[in-house]
């Protein structure tokens, strides 16, 4: 789980330096020839390789990777039991759906993350608000708030299980556990960092308290709060995997739990890959939100 | 009543003043900032504050603003003054119209942010965002934002402090002609003596919390003030005007 998260950060580090150097490079671009509009091949000396062959390089590794295991795979040198070949599983996954059971264990995966990161949201955002908003509430519940948010949240599953048995609530409770705290982080820190001249500002303008809320600081705190939601997004669907994994009667981890009883590699790498497309699809929901809600921003805006 | 602002007859039966301050005290616990200062800008009438970095100027400014509380004394405003800061403090997340129509509560509050901008030259750019701004153009930006509310006081805080030389001589005459058009009172607060010369109709020097020099600089019965006067007023032996 620490681990996780670590990378978590590493990864999204990665991204805002990429970008702040997307920007610089552009910036540069334009001094030199006054132009925005210039096109990137015009950038710089002449490249080694073209914005297409570093692509195709990019794709390189990973497509081998595949192609030599499913050689291996084929040629009998790995067994099916440790590894199935890649046709095996997309000929697994076709079988799956076409009889349904992959696309009703997905419904049920998707209802309990949604359930549960509405839920999580909700009391993060909602508690994040009130500390970002007043000392008092700080005060009086922020303390408590790190303390149960230091625990790693995984680690209170089994009292889960003694609470709320294996059914749909201990898989919810658990999502929205792992939701709620990075929503509420991101919401008290973007309210708290939102420019005080810029409220003062507001105040000048005659705006009510209301409209300071909703002109001035839930916009300054925005950025902030999606990046909550980005993490919250890869917290629900790890703390998904962990809870149907122990005792699930449906679901994308029923399926795997499953398929192990009787060694079907071929479904269990599957269900490898289906949580690893419903992360990617997260987190291109959560980055689609930055693009339109953030348009303004100089470090998400689509329009450059 | 007041006596630093003797007013020529003309103006004062026509309009009241902008804004009348008398005895205004403002202190940050025990250090006073400002002690006993009275002030009062007329309707159309363009005053500069100069003054040394501290001595109070600022504060003045945020006390009319009505930012800050005051310890003793009192200011009275007919309305609400509208300030532009040295920063353009424009919102990064709303266009242009919807920042110079913010807080602006009449029916056609888009309409007359629209307008506001023609005024400013920035008519084309409604839909824009600040971060495609120059800095001068963003000034301009705050500028309508200030004068679309209509104000009977413009504050003006150091606003062309942080632009280069050419642009803000183009501010300067922007801001004249819209001062002029919409004659609210002016309060400059500024570094630049030659900003204040250029601008002014009244000049004060602000020392030590109080108003200790002031002149008119459009009055046809006094003579033309010179920069080296200014800066001795500012505590600076101008060598080069000797």
């Amino acid at each position: 789980m620490k681990e996780f998260s670590l990378l978590m950060t590493a990864s999204n580090k990665d991204q805002l330096v990429l970008s702040n150097f997307e920007q610089i490079a552009s910036v540069s671009d334009f001094d030199r020839t006054g132009n925005a509009d210039t096109p990137s091949s015009q950038r710089g000396p002449a490249p080694l390789l073209g914005k297409r062959g570093l692509l195709l390089l990019s794709w390189l590794a990973p497509v081998t990777l595949v192609i030599v295991w499913e050689l291996l795979a084929g040629a009998g040198w790995i067994a099916p039991q440790i590894l199935p070949a890649p046709s095996k599983v997309v000929h697994t996954a076709i079988k799956l759906v076409t009889t349904g059971t992959l696309l009703n264990d997905l419904g049920v995966s998707l209802l309990r993350a949604i359930a549960g990161f509405v839920i999580g949201a909700s009391i993060g955002s909602a508690l994040g608000i009130l500390v970002g908003f007043s000392r008092i509430a700080e005060a009086a519940i922020d303390r408590s708030i790190q303390m149960i948010r230091a625990i790693p949240f995984l680690a209170a599953l089994p009292l889960v299980i003694v609470w709320l048995g294996v059914g749909e609530a201990q898989k919810i409770f658990l999502v929205a556990l792992g939701v709620t705290f990075p929503i509420y982080i991101n919401t008290t820190l973007g309210i708290r960092q939102v420019d005080p001249k810029l409220i003062e500002l507001g105040r000048i303008q005659g705006l009510g308290p209301f409209e300071l809320i909703r002109r001035i600081i839930l916009p300054g705190a925005l950025p902030s709060i999606l990046t909550g939601v980005r993490y919250a997004l890869a917290t629900a669907w790890l703390a998904l995997v962990v809870a149907e994994t122990i005792g699930a009667q449906s679901g994308i981890g029923f399926l795997a739990m499953d398929a192990r009883e009787f060694l079907r590699t071929d479904v269990i790498v599957l269900t490898i890959v289906i949580y690893a497309l419903i992360g990617i699809a997260a987190d291109a929901i959560a980055r689609f939100l930055e693009r339109r809600l953030l348009a303004w921003h100089p470090n998400y805006g689509a329009s450059r | 009543m007041i006596p630093l602002a003797s007013v020529p007859p003309s103006t004062q039966a026509i309009e009241p003043p902008s804004v009348v301050v008398s005895n205004l005290r403002r202190a940050y616990g025990d250090r006073v900032i400002i002690r006993n200062l009275n002030l009062r800008i007329e309707r159309g009438e363009f005053v500069a504050l100069l003054g040394e970095s501290g001595c109070g100027k600022t504060t003045l400014l945020r006390a009319l603003a009505g930012l800050d509380p005051i310890q003793g004394g009192r200011i009275s405003a007919p309305r609400r003054p509208a300030v532009v800061f040295q920063e353009h403090r424009l919102l990064p997340w709303d266009t242009l119209e919807c920042n110079v129509s913010l807080g602006l509560k009449t029916p056609n509050a888009r309409e007359r942010a629209a307008a506001a901008l023609g005024e400013v030259g920035l008519g084309e750019r409604l839909h824009d965002w600040p971060r495609n701004l120059s800095g001068g153009q963003a000034q301009r930006v705050a500028l309508a934002r200030a004068l679309v509310q209509e104000p009977e006081l413009l504050l003006l805080d150091e606003p062309f402090a942080a632009l280069d030389a050419l642009t803000r001589i183009r501010m300067h005459d922007l801001v004249r002609e819209l001062v002029d058009k919409r004659r609210p009172g002016v309060l400059l607060v500024t570094h630049d003596v030659d900003e204040a010369i250029a601008l002014a109709d009244r000049i004060l020097v602000m020392r030590h919390g109080a108003i200790a020099f002031e002149h008119r600089t459009n009055a046809a019965h006094s003579a033309s003030i010179s920069r080296a006067d200014l800066l001795a007023e500012l505590g600076v032996l101008s060598h080069a005007a000797a």
